[in-house]
């Protein structure tokens, strides 16, 4: 996980929970429509420009995370990008539920974003420090690294998780009852640095 | 004037001969890439896992209902083959029936007496390589053990080499093309698998091929890769829209791959059975399981994690980019710990004593700061 140089302000905290949890609602979204709950939001000057949550299962595509359908949605509206420029969010944030992973932590960087704010780790694809530290620790000739700062609404982001993995199958031609199922809700505290439990 | 395309010579040296003939590892076309050392698993601490449903069958004389029913009920993916269908632990019989990223949804059962609910086990991730991997991994979930022989795995026969040739010059040829139209030159090429089992599991009748138009579209993520993933799914997407479940390639598991299992179990008497099995679907073909992508640039992160992600078997690339690329340069993303699929990497390389070996590469050379 990545660590804070600074712990910020209390204020400071509440803006970054308050597009969180704009990012959280993304992620609900993809939940009811049978996606990986992952959910994120991408600000500039204060405001959202860009909200998205997964779509791999609809697009049969494993590639289209929530990140890189925003990025396509900012990139495709000529106010939000006017001119062509190398790296079209240098005044962007990125607020998601999940640490982004390998590829959309590259996508990120190539496309000089300004800073990440996540929720929850990723153990298997993380990749801001979990499995590879592609915002900074990689180096890269030319394109500059960038900040993420985990834990902003981890447990809602985990819980959101669970609940996918324990979701009928409404698709089912007869969906089973999981009356029976019982919702995991403790929660392991981050045992890495830069936790903010 | 043209210089001599290599690829050109080697397609002409495949082309001659007994297309069955095995091809000694020094004489292909290609360096594999070796991810991970053989002994590196015999602790178990670090055998990769990954989430799979499982149902408890009561009942031995079920078995063979049960393993003929999931034979048609096409959740099983190829991905399962180096795992056990059966286990036999304490008197109790469990089966296997779909890894949970590919399947995340509680799989339908049949109609079989006394049948659990079902419910999540870990279980490992890859074959098992030593003996001593296969007494831990036995102890997660029956493992198939498959020492590799001397050197590496898969034999190529020449008929094969040359499909692989012909692969990598149509790739060349269209990299040309894009960068004489203005783009960078990286091409990415899904041919049509050349044995025939392949062609049938992946269900894919024409190749894709797409070339990095980050350029013509200001946008600077269209790299060849990503529009080739893209290509292929928006043609799987479109060929199967009557399906009654869809698969859902999950990108990112839940954060709670610590414990043993996900606690979704359910009293046996609870269940309800779906009368009739799903039509054969989705899991032969999912993403791309069991198919090569040939490009003419090692893939950036970027592209090496979303190759990843799309599950395909093998990479084959031309140029490295030493201080972008993925697959071997500056990280080796399907080496990295923890990460739930691997595929197989080779390098181009061309054969010995060969003339104008370098005039495919320079035709296609980009900068060595840019992401292929």
């Amino acid at each position: 996980m990545s660590e804070e140089d600074v712990p910020p302000s209390a204020d400071a905290t509440d803006g970054h929970l308050h597009w969180m949890r704009e990012a959280m609602d993304m992620a609900e979204e993809a939940l009811a429509a049978a996606e990986v709950p992952v959910g994120c939001v991408f600000v500039r000057d204060g405001r959202i420009i860009a909200r998205a949550r997964n779509r791999t299962n609809e697009l049969r595509n494993a590639t289209r995370h929530a990140e890189l359908e925003a990025i396509d949605e900012i990139l495709a509206d000529a106010t939000l990008t006017p001119a062509v420029t190398q790296y079209p969010l240098s005044e962007t944030t990125l607020y998601v539920t999940v640490e982004p992973c390998i590829m959309c932590a590259s996508a990120l960087r190539q496309m000089g974003i300004k800073e990440v704010f996540y929720g929850c780790g990723n153990d298997r694809f993380g990749g801001c420090g979990s499995v590879l530290g592609v915002n900074s620790k990689l180096s890269h000739p030319i394109h500059a690294p960038y900040k993420a700062h985990g834990g902003y609404l981890r447990e809602d982001a985990i819980l959101v998780l669970r609940r996918f993995y324990i979701t009928e199958n409404t698709n089912a031609p007869i969906p089973k009852a999981k009356g029976n199922r019982v919702l995991k809700t403790d929660i392991l505290p981050r045992s890495s640095s830069g936790d903010r439990d | 004037e043209e210089d001599i395309s290599a690829l050109d010579i080697q397609i002409s040296v495949y082309a001659h001969g007994n297309a069955q003939d095995v091809i000694p590892e020094d004489e292909l076309p290609f360096t594999r890439i070796r991810l991970v050392r053989d002994d590196e698993e015999d602790e178990l601490i670090a055998i990769n896992t990954q989430p799979a449903w499982v149902v408890d069958v009561p009942d031995a004389r079920h078995t063979a209902t049960m393993l003929s029913w999931l034979k048609k009920s096409g959740i099983e993916t190829p991905t399962m083959s180096h795992l056990k269908r059966i286990r036999k632990q304490d008197g109790s019989l469990t089966v296997l029936l779909a890894l949970t990223p590919e399947y995340p949804q509680v799989p339908a059962l049949p109609d079989v007496p006394g049948l659990s609910e079902p419910y999540v086990v870990h279980v490992p991730s890859t074959v098992a390589l030593t003996q001593v991997s296969l007494k831990h991994k036995n102890t997660l979930w029956p493992t198939v053990y498959a020492p590799r022989r001397k050197g590496e795995a898969e034999e190529w026969t020449r008929g094969k080499a040359l499909w692989a040739c012909k692969a990598m010059k149509r790739v060349v040829e269209e990299a040309q093309d894009a960068g004489r139209r203005g783009e960078l030159p990286i091409t990415a090429h899904v041919p049509i698998p050349y044995e025939k089992e392949t062609r049938d599991a992946a269900q894919l009748p024409a190749p894709f091929l797409a070339h990095d138009t980050r350029m013509s579209t200001s946008h600077p993520l269209r790299h060849a890769v990503l529009n080739t993933i893209r290509a292929v799914a928006d043609y799987r997407a479109s060929s199967s829209t009557s399906l009654l479940s869809t698969p859902t390639p999950p990108p990112i598991p839940p954060p709670t791959d610590s414990s043993a299992s996900i606690p979704l179990p359910g009293a046996a008497g609870t269940s309800r059975f779906v009368a009739e099995v799903q039509a054969p679907q989705n899991g032969a073909h999912y993403l791309l399981t069991s198919l090569t992508l040939f490009t003419t640039h090692e893939p950036c992160i970027m592209c090496s994690m979303a190759l990843l992600h799309s599950r395909v078997k093998e990479v084959f690339y031309l140029t490295p980019m030493s201080r972008t690329g993925g697959c071997g340069s500056v990280a080796c993303v399907p080496a990295l710990k923890n990460v739930n699929h691997r595929y197989n990497l080779g390098r181009w390389r061309y054969l010995k004593g060969e003339p104008g070996a370098m005039a495919d590469e320079r035709s296609i050379t980009i900068a060595d700061d840019i992401d292929a």
